[in-house]
C-alpha cells in the first residue's frame, strides 16, 4: 500500500513556449461580456480583477494595450446606480475600490476630476463608516494602492483619508459582539499612525477568541499598503509582529491564526509581512524552505499544502515565499517553468490553474509574475514581496528586504 | 476559479447554455437590484432576509449580503421576543448548512455561522462540533472547517485532553491526514509541556482549556516532554511502516527531533588591544543598540554597529572603546556586556602582555546541533534508527526514510557517522533530483557543524573545509575566533554578508569555486592574505569589498575572469592601495 501523489500529467502538445501576445489579448478583452452570468457573478471581487490585469499588462510590457473605454464604461455604470461613483454597486466599501478603478486607468484631467469627485463624496458618504470588518477589504487596499502605484497616481491618495478608513476597516468590528459599536474616526494621519498597532494587536487578541474573519492576510494588506503610502516608519509594528509570529507552526510554515495550518497563500503573507516589518530573521529558513519545496510535484508544478493538486496561482504564493528567505534555487525551476506554461490556453489565451481548466486574470497574473520570478526576461521583474513590478517601486523608492 | 475544467461543445450545446445562462442573470439582476435597492431604504425585514437567501445560496462569496443579513438579524432582535429569534437565528444556521454544501470553502459562510452559533440564546456547540465531524468526514483538509471547529472548541471549553484523542481517532482512521498531526503538533506542547529547567525530568501533565497560547508553541521552545516525545516516535513509526510515502507523518517525525530553540543568550565576548575593539557574539541573530558595555566598573559610551549595515540583524555586533581605554599592554582590565533586555552580561578578562582575549558559553556538540533527548534516552533514538534502517531495506528509494535516517545520525553522533551521511545524501540526491540544492545546502550545513565540532574539540583557530562539496556557509558566527580559514575546492558562488562575522580572520583561501561575490570581504581588520584563485570574479566592482579591510597585503586572483580586464593593475592600485603582493 501507498500514497498515491496526487498530481497532474503534462500532456506532450501541451503549449511550451510563453504566449504573450494571447495573454495580452486575453486580459485586454475580460470583462467585455458584461451579460455573462459567471462574470456577474464575480462581482464582489471586481476591483481586484482589475488589479490583476493591469499588474500582469504591466508585467508584459503591455499597459497601453488595456482597454481605457471599457473601464470609463465600468465606471459610468457605477455612476447611474447612486449618484456617485460607486465600484461594483451596492457593494459594501466601494469608494476605495472606485478611487483606485479611476486613479488606475485615466489620463490626469480625468482623474483629478474623479478624485474631486471621489474625495467630496467622501466627506458626506457615512455608508463606508460601520460595515463589519473583513479581510478581502483589507485586500483591496492593498489592490489599489499597488495598482495606484503601477499607474504613477500614488500621489492622488489622500494618505489621511485612506489610513482613516483602514483603521476604520481594522477595528475590531461591533458585529462580533452584537453590538455595532461606533468606532473612533481618527480625523488626522497621527492619529491613524498612533491607533494602528494597538489595532492589530486587538484583532490579533479578538481572533483568538471570537469568529474574527481577520487572518495574517489582513496583516500583510495593512502594513503592504502603509509601506506603498510610504507611512511605515512612524509604525511601532511590535505587536503586530507577534501576532503574525503566533501564527507559526511546526512545520515553520504560517498559518490564518495562531493554531490554524500552514498554507503557501498565508506564508507568502506572513514572509512578506516579516519582510516589510524588518522580522525576517525570525523565520526559521531552513525547516520553512523545505516545506515549501516540497510543494513541488512531479509534473514540476506546486501545491499549496502537502497532498494537494498543483496549481499555478502557488507559483506565485510558493515560490515569491522561497525568494524573499532566498531559497528558490531549491525547487526545480526548469520543470515548474514547463508545468506553468502547460497552464496556458493556446486558444483564448490565459493561464488556468491546471492544464486543460479554464482560465482567469488571477492565474493568468500569478502564471506570469511566477515566470517573472523564474527569471523569464521577457517579462518585466516582478518584485516578490508586493507583487508588483519591480521598477514601480523603485519608482516610489520602496526598498524591499530578503532574508540575507 | 479552481477546477473548472474546460469542457468543447458544439455550437448548439453553446446556445443553449448561453440561453439558460442569460436567463439565469436576468433572475440574478433583479434579485441583487431589489436587495441594492431595499438595503439603500435601510430596510432590515424578513423579506430581504428571503432574497439575499436566493443569491448566498449560489453565491456565497458575495460579502455584503452577508453583512446585509447580519443588521437585519440585529436589527429583528430588538422587537422580537428571544423565543422568536432563536427559531430564527436556527433557521439561519440550517440555510447556512446548505450553502456550506455547496460550498464547503466560502470564507463568508463560515465567518457568519461562527457570528450566528454565537448570537443564540441557547448556545448549541455539541450540535457545531457534530457539523465539523460531517464536515471533516468529506473533506479532511478543510481548514476553514478545522479553524472553526478550533473556535467552537475554544468557545465551548472542549478540553486539551479530549482535542488530543480527536487526533488519535483521526490519524488511527487514516495515517495520511496532515491536518491531524499539524493539530498534534499544538495540542501536545499545551498537554505535556517541557519543564523549562530540566529537560529530562519528569512529564507533568497540563490541562488547559481556556488558555489560548498567546505566542506560538513554535516560538518558545515548542517542546514537549520527553517521556511523551518517546510515545510520539512510536505512532510515527506505525504511520510511516504503514505509508512510508506518506508525506504528514514524515514531517512531524523532523518536528519531533528537532531541537528546541537556544536561548537568547551571549555567547561570546572578544576584545582586541588594536583597535580597541570589542566584539560580541550571540546564539542567535539580535538587533542590540542598547547593549551596555562596562569596563573596569565604568560605564562607556560606545556605538555598536552590525558587522555589515545590511544586516539588522546579526549574532555578531561591534565597537570600539574611546582611545587610550585599553591600548596599553601593562594595564589588566576586566570587560562586563550588559543586555539588559534579556537581564543577561558577560565579562572578560584581558591580561597584561596579552593582545587579546575571549570570553565564550561552552557549549557541546549537544548544545550546539544535536537533539535534545537525554542521554539515557539515546537507546530509544538508536532503535528508532534501526526501525528506520529496515525500513529503508524495504523501501530503498524512500527520501523520507533517507532523511530521516541522516536526522537520526546527527542527534546520535554528527561525527560517528559522517560517512554514512555523505553516502546517504548522495542517494537523495539522485532518488529526488527535483531537491538536490536543498539536499546540497543541508549537507554543506551539516559539514560545518562537524568542522565545527572538530575545532572545538582540537580548541584551535584554523577552519579548514576544502573539497566538502559546499554550496553555502552557515554557521558564520561561530567562527568570531577563526584566524585561518580554508574553503578550497567547493562549490560557492559568493562569500555572504555573514562572513564579515570572521573577526578576527588573517588568512583566507577559496581556491577552486565559483565565488562570484564578495559582500561578506567587509570590515575584517585583520585580513592580510586573500587566496581567490579560479573562481567567478568578473569585475573590478566585485573586488571592492575589500576597500574595507586595511590590512590586506596579499591578493591572488589567478583564473578569474577579472584579470582579462584592461588596466587591472592600475585599477586595483587605486582600489586597494595596501596590496604589495597581487597575482593576476
Ligand atoms: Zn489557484
Amino acid at each position: 500500500m501507498g500514497t498515491q501523489i496526487k498530481d497532474v500529467v503534462i500532456k506532450p502538445d501541451a503549449p511550451n513556449t510563453l504566449l504573450l501576445e494571447k495573454h495580452a489579448d486575453y486580459i485586454a478583452a475580460y470583462g467585455s461580456k458584461k451579460d455573462d452570468y459567471e462574470y456577474t457573478l464575480s462581482e464582489y471581487l471586481r476591483m481586484s480583477g482589475i488589479y490583476w490585469g493591469l499588474t500582469v499588462m504591466d508585467l508584459m510590457s503591455q499597459l497601453h494595450r488595456m482597454n481605457r473605454d471599457e473601464i470609463i464604461d465600468f465606471i459610468k455604470a457605477s455612476q447611474h446606480e447612486c449618484g456617485g461613483i460607486s465600484a461594483s454597486v451596492g457593494h459594501d466599501p466601494h469608494l476605495l475600490y472606485t478611487l483606485s478603478a479611476v486613479q488606475g486607468r485615466l489620463d490626469a484631467v480625468d482623474v483629478d476630476k474623479a478624485v474631486q469627485f471621489v474625495l467630496s463624496c467622501m466627506n458626506f458618504d457615512g455608508g463606508f463608516g460601520c460595515r463589519p470588518g473583513s479581510e478581502s477589504h483589507a485586500g483591496q487596499i492593498y489592490c489599489c494602492t499597488g495598482f495606484l502605484s503601477i499607474t504613477g497616481q500614488l500621489q492622488q491618495v489622500n494618505a489621511d483619508l485612506l489610513g482613516w478608513w483602514l483603521c476604520e476597516r481594522q477595528l475590531p468590528s461591533g458585529g462580533l459582539n452584537g453590538r455595532p459599536e461606533k468606532v473612533r474616526h481618527p480625523h488626522t494621519l497621527t492619529d491613524f499612525i498612533t491607533s494602528l498597532p494597538t489595532f492589530i494587536y486587538t484583532v490579533g487578541i479578538e481572533s483568538l477568541g471570537t469568529p474574527g474573519e481577520i487572518d495574517t492576510r489582513f496583516s500583510f494588506c495593512a502594513v503592504a499598503t502603509l509601506a506603498l503610502l510610504g507611512r511605515l516608519d512612524a509604525v511601532d509594528v511590535d505587536k503586530a509582529v507577534q501576532f503574525v509570529l503566533s501564527c507559526m507552526n511546526f512545520d515553520g510554515g504560517f498559518g490564518c491564526r495562531p493554531g490554524s495550518e500552514s498554507h503557501a497563500g498565508q506564508i507568502y503573507c506572513c514572509t512578506g509581512f516579516l519582510s516589510i516589518t524588518g522580522q525576517l530573521q525570525q523565520v526559521n529558513a531552513d525547516l520553512l524552505g523545505w516545506w515549501l519545496c516540497e510543494r513541488q510535484l512531479p509534473s514540476g508544478g506546486l501545491n499549496g499544502r502537502p497532498e494537494k493538486l498543483p496549481d499555478v496561482c502557488y507559483s506565485w504564493w510558493v515560490l515569491a515565499a522561497l525568494k524573499i528567505i532566498s531559497r528558490i534555487h531549491w525547487i526545480d525551476k526548469a520543470k515548474l517553468r514547463t508545468f506553468i506554461l502547460a497552464c496556458q490556453d493556446e486558444e483564448t489565451g490565459g493561464f488556468a490553474d491546471r492544464p486543460g481548466d479554464m482560465v482567469d486574470p488571477f492565474h493568468t497574473l500569478f502564471g506570469v509574475a511566477g515566470l517573472s520570478l523564474l527569471g523569464d526576461e521577457q517579462i518585466k521583474a516582478v518584485n516578490p514581496v508586493f507583487c508588483m513590478p519591480e521598477e514601480v517601486l523603485q519608482r516610489i523608492g520602496l526598498h524591499t528586504d530578503l532574508l540575507t | 476559479m479552481h477546477g473548472r475544467v474546460k469542457v468543447k461543445s458544439t455550437a448548439q450545446q453553446e446556445e443553449e447554455k448561453r440561453k439558460e445562462r442569460e436567463k439565469k442573470l436576468k433572475v440574478y439582476l433583479t434579485v441583487r437590484d431589489a436587495i441594492f435597492k431595499k438595503r439603500s431604504n435601510s430596510e432590515l425585514d424578513e423579506e430581504a432576509l428571503q432574497l439575499t437567501q436566493q443569491l448566498l445560496a449560489s453565491n456565497p462569496d458575495f460579502a455584503t449580503l452577508w453583512n446585509y443579513r447580519r443588521e437585519i438579524l440585529l436589527q429583528l432582535e430588538t422587537v422580537k421576543e428571544e423565543e422568536e429569534m432563536q427559531k430564527l437565528y436556527e433557521t439561519e444556521l440550517l440555510f447556512i448548512e446548505s450553502c456550506l454544501k455547496v460550498n464547503p470553502k466560502s470564507y463568508g459562510s463560515w465567518y457568519h455561522r461562527g457570528w450566528v452559533a454565537s448570537r443564540l440564546l441557547r448556545p448549541d456547540w455539541q450540535r457545531e462540533l457534530g457539523l465539523c465531524d460531517r464536515c471533516l468526514s468529506l473533506d479532511d483538509r478543510n481548514f476553514h472547517c478545522w479553524d472553526y471547529r478550533r473556535l467552537v472548541v475554544k468557545v465551548s471549553g472542549v478540553s486539551v485532553e479530549q482535542e488530543l484523542q480527536f487526533t488519535d481517532r483521526l490519524i488511527g482512521s487514516n495515517f495520511s491526514n496532515y491536518s491531524s498531526w499539524h493539530y498534534r503538533s499544538t495540542l501536545l506542547p499545551l498537554l505535556h509541556p517541557q519543564p523549562a529547567s530540566d529537560p529530562a525530568s519528569a512529564c507533568q501533565k497540563h490541562t488547559h482549556t481556556h488558555t489560548p497560547p498567546t505566542v506560538s508553541p513554535q516560538m518558545h521552545g515548542h517542546r514537549v516532554c520527553e517521556e511523551q516525545l518517546l510515545k510520539e516516535y512510536e505512532l510515527v513509526q506505525n504511520a510511516v511502516f504503514t505509508d512510508p510515502n506518506d508525506q504528514s507523518a514524515w514531517f512531524y517525525y523532523r518536528w519531533l527531533l528537532g531541537r528546541a530553540e537556544r536561548e537568547e543568550l551571549i555567547s561570546c565576548v572578544y576584545v582586541s588591544r588594536e583597535g580597541e575593539r570589542v566584539a560580541v557574539a550571540f546564539s542567535k541573530p539580535v538587533n542590540v543598540v542598547s547593549l551596555m558595555l562596562v569596563l573596569d566598573g565604568q560605564p562607556q559610551q560606545v556605538e555598536w554597529r552590525s558587522v555589515h549595515p545590511r544586516l539588522r540583524h546579526s549574532p555578531v555586533w561591534l565597537c570600539e572603546l574611546p582611545p587610550g581605554s585599553i591600548s596599553d599592554i601593562n594595564n589588566e582590565h576586566n570587560l562586563t556586556v550588559h543586555w539588559p533586555e534579556k537581564h543577561t552580561h558577560r565579562d572578560c578578562a584581558l591580561y597584561t602582555g596579552r593582545m587579546e582575549s575571549w570570553c565564550r558559553e561552552s557549549a557541546t556538540d549537544q548544545e550546539l546541533f544535536r537533539s535534545e533527548l537525554s542521554v539515557e534516552k539515546t537507546s530509544v533514538l538508536q532503535s528508532e534508527l534501526q526501525s528506520c534502517t529496515q525500513l529503508l531495506e524495504l523501501e530503498p528509494q524512500n527520501k523520507w526514510c533517507l532523511l530521516t535516517i541522516i536526522l537520526l545520525m546527527r542527534a546520535l553522533d554528527p561525527l560517528g557517522h559522517e560517512k554514512e551521511t555523505l553516502t546517504h545524501f548522495q542517494m537523495l540526491k539522485e532518488v529526488d533530483p527535483m531537491r538536490s540544492s536543498y539536499y546540497s545546502d543541508l549537507c554543506s550545513k551539516f559539514m560545518i557543524e562537524n568542522t565545527i565540532l572538530k575545532m572545538e574539540y582540537a580548541e584551535v583557530r584554523v577552519f579548514s573545509l576544502s573539497d566538502k562539496n559546499l554550496s553555502t556557509l552557515c554557521h558564520l558566527d561561530q567562527l568570531l575566533l577563526v584566524t585561518h580559514i580554508n574553503l578550497c575546492s567547493n562549490q560557492l558562488v559568493k562569500l555572504p554578508l555573514q562572513f564579515a562575522m570572521l573577526h578576527c580572520l588573517e588568512v583566507l583561501e577559496a581556491d577552486d569555486n565559483a565565488i562570484e561575490n564578495l559582500d561578506g570581504l567587509y570590515n575584517l581588520p585583520k585580513l592580510e592574505e586573500v587566496s581567490l584563485k579560479n573562481n567567478q570574479i568578473s569585475k573590478i566592482s566585485d573586488l571592492s569589498p575589500l576597500a574595507t579591510c586595511p590590512k590586506l597585503t596579499r591578493l591572488d586572483l589567478r583564473g578569474n575572469p577579472v584579470t582579462k580586464t584592461a588596466d587591472i593593475q592600475a585599477e586595483l592600485a587605486e582600489l586597494l592601495p595596501s596590496l604589495t603582493d597581487l597575482l593576476l
